[in-house]
């Protein structure tokens, strides 16, 4: 019963937050130099023209009316069209997410077994050779710099080595002819690999390090100890007393990365190529396009703050100790 | 037990094969499928970024139109090597009656991409939308426009309200769409409250055109697929002095995130073109693969140093000159373009050969260091600028001026230069700084400061907040009547054109004049004498002319037609085909 209320308030709270967000939003994108039409340095436009663009577009009236708009339409669904794509921006959304968060959840996830697997044998085996190349290793990866690495990525394996695409989702030459599912979807998966490999070894790093930071902690706590005491063989202790316990900053550190994944690395799919949000992102702050960027980060801020639900929810599900 | 182990075995090694084989197959099957393509001559393309809209009304980056401007064909276009307007969907030169201030034009017999005939109804019905949309761009050439008659099927009369120079370049030259594709849609518009956004809001899956290709399929984010049109008129006829294909059964347009990767697509030979310009930076690398072939021409364009002359210390001719003579353009173009352009001497590039006029007043040419700067201090000193420790110019060198003061005695204020920020254009960013340093040195306060492309253009263009800014147009119209445009007084208001506040009424008054004159002769008399004044009053500093720079594989394909602003044009997709010794030489080679 209790549990019921807390979820209750927490949505309330995250329902506010939302629309804060929103707000603040609405009026930093307007409060930005420059409008959809600045951009269009074609002299054959005139003034007039460029009036009539604006009116066309809503960006006469003035900010707080079209707020009130904004607000009506999103109650209704409406998230208003593309300025650029002059499609509805709903549809344009839906058309990318599959893409970043088949990409990034996939990354994020099998970063995250590796880092926990590789961050557990690191803490158990501390000071030995293995810590100290996994330690390194993980390191090295947590500072790459996510373009150049990217582009070593692709000139090596895709351009000199040839084994992979040059960035991309499909290979065009393959879907316009009658390709089947199954070839289409092996297409995908050998596009998706070098993006993969590079979130991969970003965001390993990261996990590997936490995991051996949180197990080396739970290693010196007294149950170990015990479970020592009780003769248990290493590897119980390793993996069901020790590692299980540590995982959970990692879990929450996932939980929120696959959140904010949804922005997609921008600069990751820029460079392969990726038809995913974080591209659309950028291309719509950049030239203005408000409604797209704004439905671009709404999305980002919701799925942010129902992870956080989720993780604290998981949280008190995992660790007993932790009630609300 | 036994036979059920060895039926295990059986099994699991006839797995293995099964899937080895199917692996086998699907990959041969991969392989297969891409090579069926390559027999047909399929022509790909590097794209840097995937095009927006093939709604040719919303269309506004230059993706799209690279695309559109396949399918819908204008009725006169500009020949690629004399720069001439030539009949393009008209048949012929149009007749112009003086008396009646009419154009007739008459009709090539062409088709839509969908078999259907195209006709003088589907020209009026265009003109019509122009203007019931009033679709920015085109409505404001086509109002020049007094009445359309229809003779017949291919014949029109064109009535103007006053004669005009740029009917001709700039009306005649807009593209026509179909009756058909639009008519419904332009009545439904209609009916909305915001009329031409709901026009610009609907998505064209599959734009009707007369061109050579036609859009076959779109993938959102991952490519765009042309056929060649069946129908294209101009397939097998002379027009300028090509005989025109297709010569390409299909174009598949890629798209590149990054200009790093389309250059490798390039080298790989994933794409036989990347349209889009090159940094120099690249050159060097791709003019030693023996597969590539690196194209320069000249651009249309003009980058410049304009001022704001509604306030001080700009409204001052005289300090504007000086500041000119300061400007060492040669510098700019060997360090900064590392010689890819031509420096500019008059607003109008020395390329366009017609209009251009050789004779305008220059600031700079052939003189050294020492000499502009003495001369600028001369030209100071003589308007009366004063120094509270002027600056020493002799042959050993400058020692900087301090405390430049105004004619009226108030010290100079300090003054900032806007430029694009170096990520955007490194050239624009790195000529501010340059001419920051040659003012400095004669004792100017000023202040080269990077800004956003949208902020930049927000203070300049919009609210006229600024001292000085450098920008550039990368692709002017032929027709220099962007003169008028960007220096007649009327367009000195807030989005206008003018963006400098210049206001000369002798200037506005040749402006307009040479609107209406049809001979081009006599107009470019005028157009010259506008050059001439506003190189003497310079607004505007004009400072150089990049090359555009492109890059082609040459390992499948051959013909690209070199004009003005490069390779990437119509006619190259109607001329380019297959080169199939150099293909042989390469299937040999592997």
């Amino acid at each position: 019963m209790k549990t019921k209320k807390i979820i209750f308030n927490k949505l309330i709270e995250i329902t506010i937050l939302f629309f804060i967000i929103l707000t603040v939003l609405f009026f930093l994108f307007r409060a930005a130099p420059g409008d959809p039409v600045s951009r269009m340095v074609d002299p054959t436009l005139t003034p007039e023209d460029i009036q009539l663009l604006i009116a066309q577009m809503g960006l006469d009236e003035p900010a707080w009316k079209q707020y009130i708009i904004y607000i009506k339409n999103f109650f209704s669904g409406n998230l208003g069209h593309s300025f650029h794509y002059g499609e509805p921006v709903s549809n344009i959304i839906l058309d990318r997410m599959p893409c970043t968060i088949l990409l990034f959840t996939t990354s994020t996830l099998l970063a995250a077994f590796a880092g926990v697997f590789l961050g557990k044998i690191a803490a158990w085996k501390k000071g030995s050779a293995i810590d100290n190349v996994l330690s390194i290793g993980a390191l090295l990866c947590h500072t790459l710099f996510i373009p150049w690495f990217a582009l070593l990525v692709l000139w090596a394996f895709a351009y000199k080595l040839g084994w992979f695409p040059l960035g991309g989702i499909i290979s065009p030459e393959l879907w316009i002819n009658d390709t089947s599912f199954f070839i289409k979807m092996l297409d995908v998966l050998h596009h998706m690999f070098l993006p993969l490999l590079t979130l991969f070894f970003i965001h390993l790093g990261s996990y590997l390090l936490l995991m051996r930071s949180s197990m080396l902690g739970v290693l010196k706590e007294e149950y170990i100890i015990t479970a020592r005491a009780k003769g248990l063989s290493d590897k119980v202790i390793r993996n069901k007393h020790a590692a299980r316990n540590a995982a959970l900053p990692v879990i929450t550190s996932v939980g929120l990365s696959l959140a904010f994944s949804i922005n997609g690395g921008a600069l990751t799919e820029q460079i392969f190529t990726w038809p995913g949000i974080g591209r659309e992102l950028i291309f719509a702050v950049s030239n203005n396009d408000y409604p797209l960027a704004q439905a671009c980060f709404l999305l980002i801020t919701a799925v942010v703050l129902i992870a956080n639900l989720i993780v604290d929810l998981l949280y008190a599900y995992m660790d007993p100790r932790i009630s609300y | 037990m036994s036979f059920k182990k060895n039926l295990d075995r059986l099994f699991k090694s006839n797995l293995k094969r099964v899937l080895f084989t199917g692996l086998l197959i699907l990959i041969l099957g991969m392989v297969l499928s891409c090579q069926k393509k390559e027999e047909e001559a399929l022509l790909k393309i590097g794209l840097p970024e995937e095009p927006k809209s093939f709604n040719v009304w919303l269309a506004s980056d230059s993706n799209s139109r690279k695309i559109l401007s396949q399918i819908y064909q204008p009725l006169y276009t500009r020949d690629p090597k004399t720069l001439k307007i030539i009949p393009w969907l008209a048949q012929k030169d149009p007749v112009f009656n003086k008396e009646e201030l009419s154009y007739t034009i008459k009709l090539r017999p062409a088709k839509w991409s969908d078999g259907t005939d195209f006709t003088s109804d589907d020209v009026v019905f265009t003109r019509k939308l122009f203007l019931d949309f009033q679709i920015p761009g085109y409505a404001s050439k086509w109002k020049v426009i007094k009445k359309l008659d229809v003779i017949d099927e291919h014949t029109l009369i064109f009535y103007l309200k006053e004669p005009s120079a740029i009917f001709l370049s700039r009306v005649l030259t807009t593209p026509i769409v179909s009756k058909k594709e639009w008519e419904q849609i332009a009545a439904n518009a209609k009916k909305t409250e915001k009329p031409l956004r709901t026009l610009q809001n609907h998505v064209i899956e599959k734009p009707l055109g007369t061109g050579p290709f036609m859009l076959a399929e779109y993938k959102k984010g991952a490519y765009v697929y042309m056929k060649k049109n069946p129908y294209f008129f101009g397939t097998g006829k002379k027009i300028g002095d090509y005989i025109l294909g297709p010569y390409v059964d299909s174009i598949l347009f890629k798209i590149y995130g990054t200009s790093d990767v389309a250059i490798l697509a390039l080298k790989k030979g994933d794409i036989d073109m990347f349209w889009w310009e090159i940094q120099p930076g690249y050159i060097k690398d791709l003019e030693a693969q023996p597969d590539i072939e690196v194209f320069l021409n000249e651009k249309n364009a003009l980058y410049f140093l304009g001022f704001n002359l509604r306030k001080p210390p700009f409204d001052d001719k005289m300090l504007r000159q000086a500041i000119a003579t300061l400007i060492n353009k040669e510098f700019i173009l060997t360090r900064i373009l590392q010689n890819y352009g031509s420096p500019m001497h008059s607003i109008i590039p020395s390329g366009n050969t017609f209009w251009y006029n050789p004779d305008v007043r220059r600031y700079d040419v052939g003189q050294k260091d020492e000499d502009r700067f003495k001369t600028a201090h001369e030209m100071l000193k003589k308007a009366g600028y004063t120094w509270d420790k002027e600056p020493v110019i002799s042959d050993n060198g400058i020692v900087e001026g301090q405390g430049i003061r105004l004619p009226d005695g108030k010290p100079m204020d300090n003054f900032v230069i806007l430029t694009p920020p170096a990520d955007y254009d490194p050239k624009r960013a790195f000529a501010g700084m340059m001419i920051q340093e040659w003012l400095r040195k004669i004792g100017m306060p000023a202040f080269a400061r990077p800004m956003s492309f949208n902020s930049l253009l927000d203070r300049v263009k919009g609210k006229h907040d600024f001292d000085a800014f450098i920008l550039g147009y990368g692709k002017l119209n032929l027709d220099p009547d962007y003169l008028r445009t960007f220096f007649d007084s009327k367009n000195d208001k807030p989005r206008g054109w003018n963006m400098s506040g210049y206001n000369n009424p002798d200037f506005d008054k040749i402006a307009k004049k040479q609107l209406s004159i049809i001979d081009e002769e006599e107009r470019k008399k005028l157009i010259w004498e506008m050059q001439e004044i506003l190189m003497e009053d310079i607004p505007y500093i004009p400072l150089y002319n990049p090359h555009i720079l492109e890059a082609v594989s040459k390992k499948r394909f051959e013909g690209w037609v070199e004009e003005v602003d490069g390779i990437g044009n119509i006619w190259s997709l109607c001329m380019v085909k297959k080169n199939n010794g150099y293909s042989n030489n390469m299937d040999k080679g592997k």
